[in-house]
């Protein structure tokens, strides 16, 4: 019996703007930004807004500019290589995402050294930062293209949910209560810092 | 005139002969010459879906006997319908002497309003009914053999008869043959969900392709004291 | 089997449930609702029939190559460091997890939410062999804080209201009455993240496994599945047989119709793909990996060609939402972990058919699992065939007997069958009034607890037809 083949991706027009809409739908907040730079801004702006006095980021190159902003603003900058006890005081978590997927509005994140799945998973508030030019039409794409296979990579669509108890949606139920993806729409040249 | 023998069907014999008078009147009137093989009983279905095969196979190949020369058989009844056209075919799979047969005769046989609107393409057979009337689908109609439109096409070309929809009319009405007095208090449950939604759709009929499942409605609503009356749409199509 | 010992009475259990005002309440909003949130989220995908044939035809092509998808995820699996484990049955997989906790001195244990684990009874093993452990999806949590057993593949307390909720977590947390459910999520959260930190083992399902590359997929909507992954040093995985899958290609199938038909969501809110354990320089994800591939009676049903389709099963919970028999008896109406029209193939065929036999016939036949399945198991065929073989091997009652003896000897010629309407017309005197009947005797008293039963007619049809030829019309 020849391995059936699975049916790929449907034709999306502009995956840009089938993310955003999809990814709102299910709750995550999609701030679209012009440069990384701006993305720098935001972050730090939402920081601000919250006082969030303890964050965890994602120990790569990309995280590095918000990390030292958010530092200079006297915020405690958890360590990212540092045990699950420890990231769990953040109030927030900042990441990258390696995908976004259109069809669904899923973030995709993999786990790898500095990159801890305790980042997008312990804190009340997750923001990941996304290139548009990562996201892929759907499912069958990101899995085309998505490996070599890391230890763990996560989609990630909307905040933790549970609607368990009384059939009512409670957000949190074990992760983030809300999600937000600082989405960079322009060209991503890593020059900012 | 196209010829059509009847499988009237063994409860409509019995307890529902009217709607086999309807069914002949309507038959007529969409220009079918109808014959009535005196031989048939039972399509068997009440012993196969209660796992008896080889009591239900016995029945089965008296039926094939009855119809094997019948251009068409039409019968007033979805679940009837569906038991040759599904299961036959497969009561007869290590059989091959038989599932030719079984196949073919398969193959001519047709649930009432699909006969009429699928292979005759009548809709509108002139009919008159004025009182307002729902449609409950019959599981086996429905899903066994696709009836959706079917049925309230034809309701929907009766005059006079002002058409009101059913809520949540796909859920079954728990009748399933033996099932109804096996899990009787179950089946019961199932029976009062349907009648609510029946009395909430403000209809005075409630119609379906099937005299079993209109058998357990009309019986649900004479328990309550109702006054929705449940008719067989082969009533409603003959009225005048 | 001593895991199963006696028959499932499914006629009281069914009769508890329908007295059970709280339990038809809380299922009359859940399944119409879910129902609902399915045909929503389906409609939208023009080609879903093309996506339903796809799962279905995987699924075939897996089981017919088990063995070889089987042995190939277990050296993918190994060569990233993993270790798998083959458990014949429900003891042997016990066995396997309760020594892996023994040996490595584990004392606390969280797992997630996985059917296959409740099939095979492993929380009263592990805490036999000393260790606490703790159900951290919520609703499981709930459950096992309430020492029952979940009834829904995939909303485990749906049968509970949430009052009910509010009492237990008084009673069993000490925590004030909280009545809101997202007050009594965060007294849930807080409970369990202490528990994600402290434990040192944890416990899933597999939803997919991936042979090509290893990896194993888990889908969740909390996140617990995530934290019990990627926190505790061990993690055990438990998976049937049939959850492989050859490529990573096939899942985007699944995953867009696991979703879609078990909550109506386009994705669940976490989807993990697991390859292999913690790498040098990751600070989280297990340090050790252990797969457990269990058969419990799954290559016996792969053995059965009329059966062999249920192991298709993706555990979405579409079928259950959609029958309207669950909706009204309830998942623990089933007696077993798998309820409504899957569990009534599954439990007989895992269980055996003489403790299960009342199960393959608590269906209408409706087919409206069949309508939904995202696999296209031929959920009502396999009832027919589970009936049909409780007959041949003598286990139908005696009743059913003679109901059925009774109904082919008058219906094998025309002039047997009116002799029965002949028959029928005289003994209905005795109990017809108005034109319907009341009250019939038994076996028929079932009929007429619920319904007035219908008289036989004066003048049967074939009767009128003769008078109408007769009359040359």
């Amino acid at each position: 019996m020849n391995r059936p083949v699975p049916p790929g991706d449907g034709l999306v027009d502009d995956p840009v703007a089938l993310f955003s809409e999809r990814a709102e739908q299910v709750g995550i907040s999609v701030i679209t930004v012009g440069t990384y730079d701006e993305a720098v801004e935001r972050a730090v702006a939402l920081c601000r807004e919250r006082r969030v006095q303890r964050a965890a980021l994602w120990d790569t190159p990309e995280m590095a500019p918000i990390r030292d902003r958010l530092r200079a603003e006297g915020v405690e900058i958890l360590d990212p290589r540092g045990s699950f006890e420890t990231l769990a005081g953040a109030e927030i978590g900042i990441t990258g995402a390696e995908w976004g997927v259109a069809e669904t509005g899923s973030l995709v994140l993999s786990a790898g050294p500095g990159k801890p799945q305790a980042a997008s998973l312990l804190a009340p508030l997750h923001i990941a930062v996304l290139r548009s030019d990562r996201i892929v039409p759907g499912l069958a794409t990101l899995l085309e293209r998505c490996g070599p296979l890391p230890s763990a990579l996560v989609l990630i669509t909307g905040p933790s949910r549970s609607a368990d108890i009384g059939l009512v949606p409670v957000l949190g139920a074990h992760g983030p209560t809300a999600v937000a993806v600082l989405l960079v729409a322009g060209l991503f040249l890593g020059d900012s810092g | 005139m196209k010829p059509v023998a009847l499988f009237v069907t063994c409860l409509v014999d019995q307890l529902y002969p009217r709607v086999g008078e309807a069914a002949v009147r309507v038959l007529e009137r969409a220009g079918c010459t109808v014959a009535f093989p005196e031989e048939q009983t039972c399509c068997g279905q009440a012993a196969f879906n209660n796992g008896f095969q080889e009591e239900a196979r016995v029945l089965a190949r008296r039926f094939l006997d009855v119809f094997a020369d019948a251009p068409a058989i039409v019968a007033p009844s979805g679940s009837c319908a569906d038991m040759v056209r599904e299961w036959y075919p497969h009561l007869f799979r290590d059989a091959p002497a038989l599932l030719d047969l079984a196949r073919s005769v398969a193959s001519r046989t047709f649930e009432l309003s699909e006969y009429l609107v699928r292979v005759l393409g009548v809709t509108d057979l002139g009919a008159r009914f004025p009182a307002t009337v729902t449609y409950h689908p019959s599981c086996h109609g429905l899903r066994g053999l696709g009836l959706r439109d079917e049925p309230l096409g034809l309701l929907r070309a009766v005059r006079d008869l002002r058409f009101v929809e059913l809520p949540a009319a796909e859920q079954c009405c728990g009748f399933g043959g033996f099932f109804s007095i096996k899990f009787a208090a179950l089946s019961g449950a199932m029976l009062s969900a349907k009648l609510d939604t029946i009395e909430a759709s403000g209809a005075e009929v409630v119609t379906a392709t099937d005299v079993s499942c209109l058998m357990h409605i009309s019986g649900g609503l004479s328990r309550r004291c109702s006054r929705v009356r449940a008719l067989h749409l082969a009533e409603i199509l003959a009225g005048s | 089997m001593p895991d199963h010992p006696t028959r499932i009475d499914l006629i009281r259990n069914i009769e508890r449930a329908l007295r059970d005002e709280s339990l038809q309440r809380q299922m009359g909003k859940a399944m119409p609702a879910s129902r609902r949130a399915r045909a929503d989220a389906v409609a939208e995908l023009p080609e879903w029939e093309s996506l339903r044939s796809a799962a279905a035809g995987i699924k075939d092509h897996v089981l017919a190559d088990l063995e070889k998808y089987l042995r190939q995820l277990e050296s993918q699996i190994s060569a990233l460091g993993g270790t798998v484990h083959w458990a014949f049955d429900a003891a042997e997989a016990r066995a396997i997890i309760t020594d892996l906790a023994r040996s490595r001195g584990v004392r606390r244990i969280v797992k997630s939410k996985s059917m296959t684990t409740e099939e095979i009874f492993l929380n009263p093993a592990l805490e036999a062999a000393g260790a606490r452990v703790v159900e951290t999806d919520l609703g499981e949590y709930v459950v096992q804080l309430a020492g029952e057993r979940p009834s829904h593949l995939i909303a485990p307390v749906v049968h509970k209201p949430t009052e009910e909720i509010a009492d237990l977590f008084v009673k069993k947390l000490g925590v004030p009455r909280y009545e809101r459910p997202e007050e009594l999520a965060r007294v849930a959260r807080e409970v369990l993240r202490a528990e994600f930190l402290a434990a040192e083992m944890g416990i899933t399902g597999v939803n997919f496994a991936i042979a090509e590359s290893g990896t194993l997929v888990i889908v969740e909507n909390e996140g617990n599945a995530r934290l019990t992954t990627a926190r505790p040093r061990i993690h055990v995985a438990v998976m049937g047989v049939e959850k492989v899958l050859p490529q990573l290609a096939d899942l985007s199938v699944f995953l867009r119709i696991l979703a879609r038909s078990g909550t109506g969501q386009r994705a669940s809110v976490y989807v993990s793909l697991l390859t292999g354990p913690r790498r040098a320089g990751e600070t989280d994800g297990p340090e050790e990996l252990h797969l457990i591939i269990l058969d419990n009676g799954r290559r016996r049903l792969l053995a059965d060609p009329d059966l062999r389709g249920a192991l298709r099963c993706i555990r979405c919970g579409a079928c259950q939402n959609e029958c309207p028999v669950y909706q009204h008896a309830g998942g623990h109406a089933y007696g077993s972990v798998y309820a409504g029209p899957i569990g009534a193939v599954l439990t007989p065929a895992y269980e055996g058919l003489e403790r299960a036999r009342d199960l393959p016939f608590v269906s209408t036949l409706c087919r409206a699992c069949a309508d939904v399945c995202p696999v296209k198991i031929d959920l009502p065929g396999m009832l027919v065939e589970l009936r049909a073989r409780a007959v041949r091997t003598g286990l139908a009652s005696w009743r059913d007997r003679m109901l059925v003896g009774a109904w082919t000897f008058f219906t094998r010629s025309p002039a047997r069958f009116m002799l029965a309407g002949s028959l029928g017309r005289l003994a209905q005197r005795l109990v017809a009034r108005g034109g319907k009947i009341e009250r019939l005797p038994y076996p028929l008293s079932g009929w007429t607890a619920h319904r007035t039963a219908p008289v036989l007619a004066s003048t049967p049809f074939r009767t009128w037809w003769k008078s109408r030829q007769g009359e040359g019309r």
